[in-house]
């Protein structure tokens, strides 16, 4: 096994197995089971079209997925290395960038078991309408690079700050700021300023696809624009990340 | 060939120069001893030699190479116990190095592993979760780490924090046995009992230099060539306050002296001397020596006694 394999199961493995881990899935867990109650059981909730609650489930499952990649990626390098473990990897003999990509296990394990947690959920609030199918797969194309690139943020800010809660501190107001869309109005998105945040933003691009393809039945594959601005944000994340563990000492 | 040969090494941290030339060679079977107060660089000296950092300045090999460029590759035959030394609490101590061994590309066989954690006194506790460790577990499992890959250099930092005095002697024995096997040790520790045992040479660092290094016996040789006394004084020196040829006083107060005497002449005829010249010599007691003299004569910590002008160079 190769060492970026070896530590990414690890990193995994502490991560979902982990007692974190195992609180962390209970709270997912409650948190979609509360939003299914209330869009299912709710009077007014439940007048939602169908296509709308599962584009709303998909922001809500992207958002927990970025919270919950950028406190591991975090927890990684800047957690680690207040714990004392991190120099001993440091020293193995294996390269940067190979302890980057075992360190990533983590994000992509929990997001794994995210969207494996979710899907239950989408079925129970989506089956009777349009599009649940394809709204998945725009959740499994616009969310992956989205929550991924969270962890590599987690990691470049965890390996650049020598506190890990100034990290943290610095990662969640990024990630108020880029889930923003979630909770502005579409008339302040519309607004000039709006439009130019939304343009940039990974965050509004995986929420203006999961749109696109959830409520305005357009195809998954079919929004390269978004997946661009995605895909944009994970390999500017993974650059900083790479950047930012090159000058980790300690 | 040197497993580490460090020249002239500059490094600075930001715009802090910390490392301004050091100079340190470990050859295999050598056991070296880096020493100085805190803050004079030692960690940062062996960061650098394992590539963890980049020096501005100077040389550094490992093993013959560049540890900056070719660190990963080189830091196979490396054993490192750092400090501090931190594990991944939730898991077994053979499940631990277990992961390690994976990483050095070594045998993670349990049988290896178990043989592994019999050196160093862990065998008891193989289905314990390493978070349950005392202090002195952990040291014992830090250096089980160290010996994956059966390393040609160690470099250890503070291997003798938290052991019981039985431990610290296995210790002692585990490493002494390995540098008859040829394994080079760098040992990095306050603890001087530990390096007078241990270390064949030593580099004594202070201010981000080299002071001092060399062969143990050496410096300590070099160190006693003026051996250091007490003289208790039952009154004042007389007048004019004659000092005999071979005696130079480095503090004088109304009731004792301390003095250095060259070694070649010899206290007794010193003594005779001091007391021709009319010194109340009533009491002689020796004052310090050995390597803690030696170190706080080179780094800047006063001899209790002795003004800090008058300190050895």
């Amino acid at each position: 096994m190769s060492p970026a394999l070896r530590i990414a199961r690890k990193e995994a493995g502490e991560l979902v197995l982990g007692v974190r881990g195992q609180i962390w899935l209970a709270v997912t867990t409650a948190v979609l089971s509360g939003f299914s109650l209330l869009l299912v059981g709710s009077q007014e909730l439940s007048l939602l079209d169908n296509a709308q609650v599962v584009y709303d489930m998909a922001g809500l499952v992207t958002a927990l997925g970025a919270l919950l990649a950028v406190i591991a990626g975090i927890d990684a390098i800047g957690g680690e290395r207040e714990r004392g473990s991190l120099l001993p990897l440091l020293l193995a003999p294996v390269p940067r960038g190979s302890i980057l990509a075992g360190k990533l296990g983590g994000p992509v394990a929990a997001w794994g078991v995210m969207l494996a947690l979710a899907a239950p959920y989408f079925w129970a609030v989506g089956s009777t309408g349009q599009n649940l199918v394809s709204g998945m797969v725009a959740l499994l194309v616009l969310g992956t690079p989205v929550v991924l690139g969270f962890g590599f943020l987690g990691v470049a800010l965890g390996a650049w700050m020598q506190s890990g809660r100034t990290a943290l501190s610095v990662a969640l107001t990024g990630l108020v700021l880029s889930a923003s869309p979630l909770l502005l109005g579409p008339s302040l998105r519309q607004s000039a300023i709006g439009r130019m945040f939304d343009a940039v933003n990974p965050f509004s691009a995986a929420l203006n696809g999961f749109d696109a393809v959830i409520i305005d039945s357009q195809g998954a594959f079919a929004q390269a624009g978004h997946a661009a601005v995605a895909v944009a944000w994970l390999a500017l994340t993974a650059w900083a990340a790479a950047a930012a563990m090159r000058r980790v000492s300690r | 060939m040197s497993l580490i040969k460090i020249d002239h090494l500059k490094l600075s941290i930001g715009d802090a120069p910390v490392l301004r030339d050091i100079s340190l060679e470990v050859a295999p079977g050598e056991v070296v001893g880096l020493l100085g107060p805190n803050g004079a660089g030692k960690t940062t000296t062996i960061a650098a030699a394992l590539g963890l950092l980049r020096p501005q300045g100077g040389t550094v090999r490992l093993m013959g190479g560049d540890p900056w460029t070719g660190g990963a590759a080189l830091r196979c035959r490396v054993g490192v116990l750092p400090d501090p030394n931190g594990f991944y609490d939730w898991m077994t101590a053979p499940d631990y190095l277990a992961f390690f061994a994976d990483l050095h590309s070594a045998t993670n066989d349990a049988a290896v592993i178990a043989r592994r954690m019999d050196r160093v006194g862990l065998a008891p506790r193989r289905g314990q979760l390493i978070g349950t460790f005392s202090r002195g577990m952990r040291q014992r499992l830090g250096l089980a780490r160290a010996l994956i890959g059966d390393p040609h250099l160690l470099a250890l930092d503070e291997p003798t924090n938290g052991l019981d005095p039985r431990g610290r002697r296995e210790m002692h024995d585990l490493l002494l046995d390995f540098a008859e096997q040829g394994v080079g040790i760098l040992l990095c520790s306050h603890i001087l009992d530990d390096v007078e045992r241990l270390c064949s040479r030593v580099c004594i660092i202070d201010g981000g230099r080299t002071v001092a290094q060399g062969a143990l016996a050496d410096l300590l040789a070099a160190q006693n060539s003026k051996m250091r006394f007490r003289l208790e004084l039952a009154g004042p020196l007389p007048p004019g306050g004659a000092v005999a040829a071979h005696v130079r006083v480095l503090h004088l107060a109304a009731d004792y002296a301390i003095v250095d005497v060259d070694a070649h002449v010899g206290p007794p005829e010193a003594w005779r001397e001091l007391f021709f010249l009319g010194w109340p010599i009533v009491a002689i007691a020796p004052e310090g020596g050995g390597l803690e003299a030696l170190y706080l004569a080179l780094t800047g910590g006063a001899v209790p006694g002795v003004p800090v002008q008058e300190r050895a160079a």
